[in-house]
């Protein structure tokens, strides 16, 4: 059970689901269309973009 | 577990390890089981996990459990982070692991199955992960800084502007090395780019999806995309079985390059969230997926290896690309082994995630043993098949032949029996018209993971869909790099320009995006529309120049690492890095000069572009040999420059003529309870 718990915290990090939450959590908004657009266009306007390896 | 129990468990890993590694080094005309491979890279793997990085851990480094990471003293919910060790760990891998550990062990596959399996393991274990490992820690200790702005700190600011233009020209020539890869996979295949086709449309569902109707939820929205790309993969054997719908998916190689350089300038001006990050959810989603069943598929069906130990073409004929085992080999397979993009990752966002300096050692030296760990396989893919189905698939038409009988005889006669007959029946078990001369790799390893697949579920009926599924699993992953690569290109360019112009460096600026998009995407669509137009077949030129170009940065990454090594007074162990680096310096430093000055045409920039001036060849072609000679020539030079800036650190500090200052962040004690660890 800890080791599914595990699986699924890592593949909501990789996926990006757990990051939304944090923002919901720091800018007080509730889950939905108006906050992840919100969290959408910080990431869109982020100077630091996730970089992919080769 | 009590001392001795622990030190007879090792010494069975060792034993084991050293048959493993001795069964595939001496065995000579006989074919030997893939698991031997696998035996041979996990028994190394936990050697060299188990003390080779405790010691860099303890020793070298001095990782210290009460520090206080940059995640912890400056967290901001958003980019600074404590997050758990394996969350991490899953982070760094979906980040690090891309198509190149898949291509570049089957391009060297053509040396045979052992150059390429001890360069991987020994690159690995002495390279490659110290590398991750150490940059990672040096930015951990200077709050997760990236390594442009760590080399101008410690090495200078020569350090800073060559590791800046290092990191711009490897960005222009890997996605150039991509997108051919992609091109050489799917012109003249309208399963293959009907079912990459569609994945647009299924990223720009996915997109809205997201944004409208279930916010946020990415995992369920990546798995609806997985199983629409599973339908497009079934749905694409009637498009090529229709005349009629196939033609508008039959593509010839200059128009695939079209249509990815407009493909690439759309995902680096669009919104993120309507391309890019639904593609790369996707392509995250079946990179984890697929990489677990091959390894799954290599245990259960344990093949065996048909390519031998070592082919004649280690003297430097070789079809696939052209130049010895030594040192082609070493810059063949850059992924898997050693990487200097890894670099930008562990000085990155990983960084900024790390909890405890302690689980540096797991992140960043243990991701990197996964990532080799994928290289092995797409080894073990590549020489499954026959040698001469293997070469068949690979060679270019301007080296085994235009016409399939023509091809199957001139390969046969290398020593690797193939037939015409052969091929063609091959071609039509995985819906393909032709498997002749499909260079890049992408091809050879979709047939080798197709044969693995197919041998242990669903049996020939389904290795065709076996095969395009494989493909799509290669052509996404290397879309994704594509994507976030140019898009990363873009900013980086405009950060420049920036400076120039205020205007330029503000991301949002519609002018600026288009501008530096255009300027991106037209540096590497030039180095793929040379690829395409090469009558070699491009990959002979540019994989070459890609691999390179990534061991220069790695060298970059290693002169950085050692002169911090040197300045925390540790210079006793600066052998873990110079080794590493010595070796890449000694490598790059003499490809490249084959590169450039080889006389023999193929290897050669110079020798080609003369053969061409001799022959009347077009302008165009001479010319872009003289620019591959010059890019390889600058890329030197800089690489020269940060080694002389690098030895004059050295020698001045060992020497007392320097004080060793690092800019580390000062020491601060952790909050983090004991039992968080």
């Amino acid at each position: 059970m800890r080791f599914l718990r595990l699986i699924r915290a890592v593949l909501r990090e990789i996926f990006e689901e757990a990051a939304y939450e944090r923002f919901c959590v720091r800018e007080g908004f509730a889950a939905g269309k108006h906050s992840y657009g919100r969290f959408l266009r910080e990431s869109d306007q982020s100077k630091k973009p996730k970089i992919k390896c080769c | 577990m009590n001392s001795g129990i622990r030190f007879l468990l090792w010494t069975v890993v060792a034993l084991v390890g050293a048959l493993a590694l001795a069964t595939i080094a001496l065995h000579r005309g006989e074919q030997i089981n893939a698991l031997w491979l696998v035996a041979a890279a996990i028994c190394t793997y936990a050697l060299g996990y188990r003390f080779y990085s405790g010691f860099i851990a303890a020793k070298v480094l001095g990782l210290d459990p009460q520090r206080a990471t940059p995640a912890e003293r400056l967290e901001n919910g958003r980019d600074f982070l404590p997050t758990n060790k394996w969350v991490v760990f899953g982070h760094h891998f979906a980040a690090i692991a891309g198509p190149g550990p898949l291509v570049g062990p089957v391009l060297a596959a053509q040396f045979g199955y052992l150059p390429g399996t001890l360069w991987i393991l020994v690159g690995a274990v002495f390279g490659g992960c110290v590398q991750d490992l150490v940059i990672l820690l040096v930015s951990v200790r200077r709050d997760g800084k990236s390594l442009t702005e760590i080399a101008k700190e410690e090495v200078g600011r020569v350090g800073g502007v060559v590791a800046y233009a290092s990191v711009i020209s490897i960005l222009v020539i890997l996605l150039a090395v991509c997108a051919l890869i992609v091109v050489n996979a799917l012109k003249q295949s309208p399963w293959g780019t009907f079912t990459i086709a569609m994945t647009i449309p299924i990223a720009l569902l996915m997109g809205v999806y997201l944004r409208r109707l279930r916010p946020g939820r990415v995992l369920e929205t990546s798995a609806i995309g997985f199983v629409l790309v599973l339908a497009a993969i079934w749905g694409g054997q009637w498009v090529s079985q229709s005349p009629a719908v196939a033609k508008y998916f039959t593509m010839t190689a200059p128009v695939l390059a079209i249509a990815l350089i407009l493909y690439g300038f759309a995902a680096s001006a669009l919104p993120v969230w309507l391309l890019l990050a639904p593609r790369d959810y996707l392509s995250t989603f079946v990179k984890l997926g697929t990489i677990g069943l091959l390894a799954v598929g290599i245990v259960l069906m344990h093949p065996t290896l048909h390519m031998p130990a070592l082919t004649k073409f280690v003297d430097g004929t070789g079809p696939v690309f052209a130049g010895k085992v030594f040192p082609f080999a070493f810059i063949t397979i850059a992924c898997g082994a050693i990487s200097g993009f890894h670099s930008l990752i562990s000085s990155g966002t990983t960084p900024k995630l790390i909890r405890r300096e302690t689980e540096i050692r797991l992140v960043g030296y243990g991701a990197m043993v996964a990532e080799s760990m994928v290289a092995i396989m797409a080894t073990v893919a590549a020489c499954v098949l026959e040698p001469g189905t293997y070469f068949a698939i690979n060679s270019p038409a301007g080296i085994a032949g235009q016409l399939p009988e023509k091809a199957a005889s001139t390969i046969s006669a290398w020593g690797f029996p193939v037939t015409a007959a052969g091929m063609q029946a091959l071609a039509g078990s995985v819906g393909e018209q032709t498997l002749f001369n499909r260079t890049g790799g992408a091809p050879a390893f979709a047939v080798g993971m197709a044969h693995i697949f197919s041998s242990s579920l669903g049996g020939q009926a389904v290795m065709a869909l076996w095969y395009h599924f494989a493909l799509m699993f290669e052509a996404l992953f290397i879309l994704t790099v594509l994507d976030a690569g140019t898009r990363v290109g873009r900013f980086m360019v405009q950060d420049a320009l920036g400076h120039a112009w205020k205007p330029m460096g503000r991301t949002s600026w519609y002018p600026s995006v288009l501008a530096t998009s255009g300027l991106i995407v037209g540096a590497w669509g030039y180095f793929l529309w040379q690829g395409v137009r090469d009558p070699l077949g491009g990959i002979n030129s540019l994989w070459p120049l890609f691999g390179i170009a990534n061991q220069l940065l790695a060298a970059v990454a290693l002169c950085v690492a050692t002169t911090i090594i040197i300045k925390m007074h540790r210079a006793k162990y600066m052998l873990v890095t110079l080794t590493p680096l010595a070796w890449l310096v000694i490598v790059t430093f003499t490809a490249s000069w084959h590169k450039i000055f080889d006389p023999d045409p193929r290897i050669g920039f110079l020798a080609q572009a003369r053969r061409l001036a001799v022959n009347a060849g077009s302008a165009r072609l001479i010319f872009n040999n003289w620019l591959d000679a010059i890019v390889t020539g600058a890329l030197i030079v800089m690489v020269g420059l940060i080694l002389v800036e690098s030895l004059r650190q050295w020698f001045g500090i060992l020497s007392g003529k320097k004080e060793a200052q690092t800019k580390e962040s000062p020491f601060v004690v952790t909050r983090l309870a004991e039992e968080q660890v």
